[in-house]
């Protein structure tokens, strides 16, 4: 069995085309019933985001599948197959994991650590469960995924800090007051920007939010558009700042409205407490003199872009030990894989166990005919003592490392009990209950519930 | 035997730094039950002592430093509890180790007098001791918040950023260890001043106890201290003397109060040794 990935992302593919590659617009349950019906994978998870599509599939036949996926991302998003090929990557067995592992870690990012795409890959493996269409490859597989994306999360920094201004001052202001729950928010002018960071403030647990604008009309227009805000009049500035915690500031103003005086006279009556004071006007309206002034805590919009600058170099820094992490949970992974191989061997061992006690059944059948009660019980113990021969091989083939030894072990066991030549006659000869076998022995899921874990 | 406990601070040290510089989780809980049983070990010490010699080790300057680090231990791991904060331990722990050093390295318990058998004494001692235990931390967290304080303010997010609590935590836990503390310190000095005469009547024949005065060394830099922490406890409250303040006031406070405790209790002759 091989592993496929087949997609593209915002590394492959403009946004245009990645829009018309969305299986979310037409369903990822529905993808996956496509796929499934198609045949030519055994397992499949679609990971849709908005800046990937990618198919994961456990398959037979490398080549085929592979030109049946094409096929399928075509059709199925009615997409031309000359449009999407050029964008398309394909990767196969480990090098199909390492990139999974790297996308849940957030390294195929389009910013480096962020934490969104980790629960879109689990959700994209909760789906496929329940389709049905993720199997023992592809679950192991994505366990190993979560694995390394929370192993990255907990050891590197490559998720830590803010990477863009609005988080910047959120995580700011968390460093200064802690809990932000009972907090209240000035924001000074009514533009764009000040209305974009008020509302992030909210959503991050801000109670009170007051806009002070020169023009009341645009102060009360702007509270409506934040929802749950108030409005000031500017006469008013001075009393509402004192009041408050967190200033941001963005007005048009060609001159600083708060000079370090004003701002002196304004935190005398507040004692100690500390006002926060977000300046993300160009020019600016907070005279830089004012962060003289203990417990004023002053950035303007530089700042915050340097503090998002550092985060995002030392993202970059921890990229090696997340690598690294990545590097280690493959080689597991691929331990794992390895030891598949010696599938088809223990289900040519088991089969030809299972052929020789049918066969001995049915030269007793005339004997025990008339007691089926008998017939029934030998029935059982024959199958429990083969069951108990082959538990060991079966394990320890499971426990092998690497690909060569279970390669010699696979000749060794071919030749000793002459599985090849045997298994094929029998396949062939008994063609129907060979089928049934091939359905129930699924040798390392079955031995696994009778195995010590 | 105090070298057990010595040894095992000295661990958990190596892990909290470990823990400071690689944020990982694991070698942060792995430092917290080292220091639990760090904490462990010195109490079979001090118990054993207190069997061995009939009286809580506590009457002599080396004997009440190592209760002292006990009660320190302590107290930062009730802090680390209820915080769930783990930043400070890389603070608390060289301060464990060093003072710990000089009971590992004068063994044995200081004999205890008769005249001190008094429960009085244990208050006056133990609750001594927990204001200076109280005071250390109030010191540590101090030092953390300037630490903060100066990064946030020079706009330089770095070490301190990425892993102490926000600056109103730490200011909040500041005065909380500061009004411990000062009670405790309050008790203790009232318990001594009651205390002292009527020992006197007790055990006329003791020098020590004549010759107790305000001047005496000790008794003064406790007094001093006392002024210190009550300055703070008031400009804290009155005059808006919160944050970076009132950490400098904890950070000097505390340097008086180990002055006290170590190089004046050796070095200096003074009425109050036993």
């Amino acid at each position: 069995m091989h592993l496929l990935l087949v997609g593209i992302s915002h590394k492959t593919a403009p946004v245009e085309l990645r829009e018309r590659l969305d299986f979310q617009v037409r369903g990822v349950d529905r993808a996956l019933q496509t796929l499934a019906t198609r045949g030519s994978t055994r397992e499949a998870v679609v990971l849709s985001t908005c800046n990937r599509a990618e198919l994961y599939v456990a398959c037979d036949d490398l080549p085929a599948t592979r030109a049946d996926m094409v096929t399928f991302l075509s059709e199925f998003n009615g997409v031309d197959r000359s449009v999407v090929a050029p964008h398309l990557y394909d990767v196969s067995d480990l090098d199909a994991a390492r990139h999974l592992f790297r996308v849940a870690a957030g390294l195929d990012s389009l910013v480096v650590g962020e934490p969104q795409v980790f629960g879109q890959v689990k959700e994209a493996h909760t789906i496929a469960g329940e389709a049905h269409t993720a199997g023992p490859v592809l679950n192991r597989l994505f366990h190993a995924s979560f694995a390394v994306g929370k192993r990255v999360r907990t050891e590197t920094g490559l998720g830590s800090g803010a990477v863009s201004i609005s988080y910047a001052a959120v995580a700011l202001a968390r460093k200064i007051f802690g809990d932000l729950g009972g907090r209240s928010v000035v924001v000074v002018g009514a533009g764009e920007m000040g209305k974009l960071t008020a509302r992030h403030m909210k959503s991050q647990g801000v109670q009170h939010v007051t806009i002070v604008s020169r023009t009341m009309a645009h102060a009360a227009r702007t509270a409506d558009a934040i929802g749950g805000a108030a409005a000031s009049p500017w006469e008013d500035l001075d009393s509402v700042l004192g009041a408050s915690d967190i200033v941001i500031t963005a007005t048009g103003a060609s001159a600083p409205i708060l000079t370090k005086a004003r701002i002196e006279t304004i935190m005398r009556p507040r004692r100690n407490r500390p006002l926060f004071i977000i300046d993300i006007a160009v020019p600016r309206d907070v005279e830089p003199a004012a962060s003289e002034i203990e417990q004023v805590f002053l950035y303007n919009i530089d700042d915050l872009q340097t503090t998002v600058r550092e985060n995002l170099a030392r993202r970059a820094s921890e990229v090696a030990r997340a690598e690294a992490i990545v590097a280690e949970e493959l080689e597991r992974f691929g331990g794992w894989l390895r030891s598949r191989g010696a599938i088809p061997t223990v289900v040519a061992l088991r089969q030809h166990c299972e052929n020789i006690r049918r066969a001995e059944l049915s030269r007793l059948d005339y004997k025990l005919a008339s007691v089926p009660q008998a017939r029934a019980l030998v029935d059982e113990i024959t199958h429990l003592i083969i069951e108990k021969l082959l538990l060991t091989p079966t394990e320890r083939l499971k426990s092998l490392g690497d690909t060569e030894t279970v390669g010699a072990y696979a000749e060794a066991l071919t030749r000793l009990f002459g599985l090849g030549e045997r298994a094929d006659d029998d396949t062939d000869a008994r063609a129907p209950s060979s089928e049934r076998l091939d359905g129930r022995v699924e040798p390392f899921t079955r031995i696994k519930q009778r195995g010590p874990r | 035997m105090n070298f057990v406990p010595l040894a095992l601070y000295a661990v958990a040290l190596v892990a909290y730094v470990w823990h400071f510089v690689n944020r990982d989780a694991a070698v942060g809980r792995g430092a917290t039950t080292l220091l639990v049983f760090a904490a462990l070990a010195h109490t079979f010490v001090i118990g054993m002592q207190t069997v061995q010699y009939g009286h809580v080790p506590v009457a002599g300057p080396t004997s009440a430093i190592s209760t002292f680090v006990w009660l320190l231990a302590l107290a930062y791991l009730y802090t680390e509890m209820t915080t769930d904060e783990r930043a400070m331990g890389v603070f608390i722990l060289p301060l464990l180790v060093a003072l710990q050093l000089i009971p590992a390295l004068h063994p044995g318990v200081e004999p205890q007098l008769p005249v001190l058998q008094s429960p009085l004494f244990g208050v006056h001692v133990s609750a001594l001791l927990l204001a200076y235990a109280s005071f250390a931390l109030a010191c540590v967290i101090g030092v953390t918040y300037v630490l903060l304080f100066k990064e946030i303010k020079a706009k330089h997010l770095g070490i301190f950023y990425a892993r102490l609590p926000s600056l109103q935590v730490l200011d909040r836990m500041n005065q909380q260890a500061i009004v411990i503390g000062w009670l405790f310190l309050t008790v203790g000095m009232i318990v001594g001043a009651v205390w002292t005469p009527q020992a006197r009547a007790y055990a006329p024949g003791i020098p020590q106890l004549q010759a107790m005065s305000l001047r005496d060394p000790k008794i003064f830099v406790a007094l001093v201290c006392w002024t210190i922490y009550s300055f703070e406890l008031f400009a804290a409250r009155r005059i808006g003397w919160g944050g970076r303040r009132a950490a400098y006031l904890s950070a000097v406070g505390f340097a008086i109060v180990l002055l006290n405790f170590v190089p004046i209790s050796y070095f200096v002759d003074n009425s109050h040794k036993f």
